[in-house]
């Protein structure tokens, strides 16, 4: 059960607490002002990468064509290398039609 | 500019806001920032704590302004978002715990950035090393209730919790802080 003396001493203290209100009138100084400044630097930060990204854009897709078209062409050359290994060395089963 | 939208109401400062205009929104700081951070000095550990307290509170409102329904204060709308991250800071503390409120450090005559004051001696600041021992809800709750005087209809408006919730997390945060109140004896 609860002791109505505990009780009311720990009222007594909240009340007492409550009271006791603290003064933050020098931490609220200028508060909107940093805070302001601070949502400003979050978009200012924001809106670089955003212009930084959009600026690479046109360098990225060179970057991609060019890619595209180096790896079209060792493509090509890797199947005329396989074609020209094919031509000068058949493989066993041309060996053995041969014989035949 | 600020003193030219004194007596313009927070809806249209608002409606300001939302159209871009940062002014608006400062003024909308302007007046509600002394209730904001009288909540959460009952929370913060120290000077720095009540700042970014505040500042995640008002940056959170300034983009998440368009999820403001007009349909209660926007006083009460910052003061939902306000509990919510003292909330979050009780857990993150008591994660990584250090240190006392700012209540101690000011009312045993401490500057908020000057360093932890003495063991508690006075019936009050045995009162704020009992309530930073209480879990996060239980804290949450009894400094709602104990302290700002909030009814259990507000603290559930407040936190999300159902009536019931509250009051059964009150009951028992009371359990908790008499308990350790008579520890410390």
């Amino acid at each position: 059960m609860n002791d109505p003396n505990q009780d009311g001493r720990l009222d007594a203290l909240l009340a007492l607490a409550r009271a006791n209100r603290l003064d933050t009138s020098a931490a609220e100084f200028a508060f909107e002002t940093r805070l302001l400044a601070r949502l400003l630097a979050r978009e200012e930060t924001g809106s670089i990468w955003a212009m930084v990204s959009w600026r690479l854009l046109p360098f990225f897709a060179v970057c991609v064509v060019a890619l595209t078209i180096w790896h079209s062409q060792v493509v090509t050359e890797t199947n005329e290398a396989e074609q020209m290994a094919y031509v000068e060395n058949p493989g066993p089963l041309d060996s053995w039609n041969n014989l035949n | 500019m600020v003193s030219a939208k004194s007596s313009t109401p927070d809806e249209q400062l608002v409606e300001a806001s939302l159209a871009g205009d940062d002014h608006a929104f400062a003024e909308l700081t302007l007046r509600h920032k002394s209730r904001v951070f009288g909540v959460a000095a009952r929370f913060a550990r120290d000077a720095a704590e009540l700042e970014d307290i505040c500042q995640e509170v008002f940056i959170q409102a300034y983009f998440k302004l368009r999820q403001y329904r007009r349909d209660s204060p926007f006083e009460h709308w910052v003061l939902r978002i306000t509990t919510h991250k003292c909330y979050d800071y009780l857990r993150k503390r008591r994660r990584n715990p250090v240190a006392v409120s700012v209540d101690s450090l000011l009312e045993s005559g401490h500057e908020p950035s000057a360093p932890a004051p003495p063991a508690p001696h006075s019936d009050l600041e045995r009162l704020h090393a009992a309530l930073a021992q209480l879990s996060p809800k239980e804290r949450l709750v009894i400094t709602l209730l104990g302290l700002e005087e909030r009814s259990v209809q507000e603290i559930a408006g407040l936190t999300g919790w159902s009536a019931a919730n509250v009051k059964v997390r009150a009951f028992r945060a009371r359990a908790a802080l008499r308990r350790l109140m008579e520890d410390q004896k």
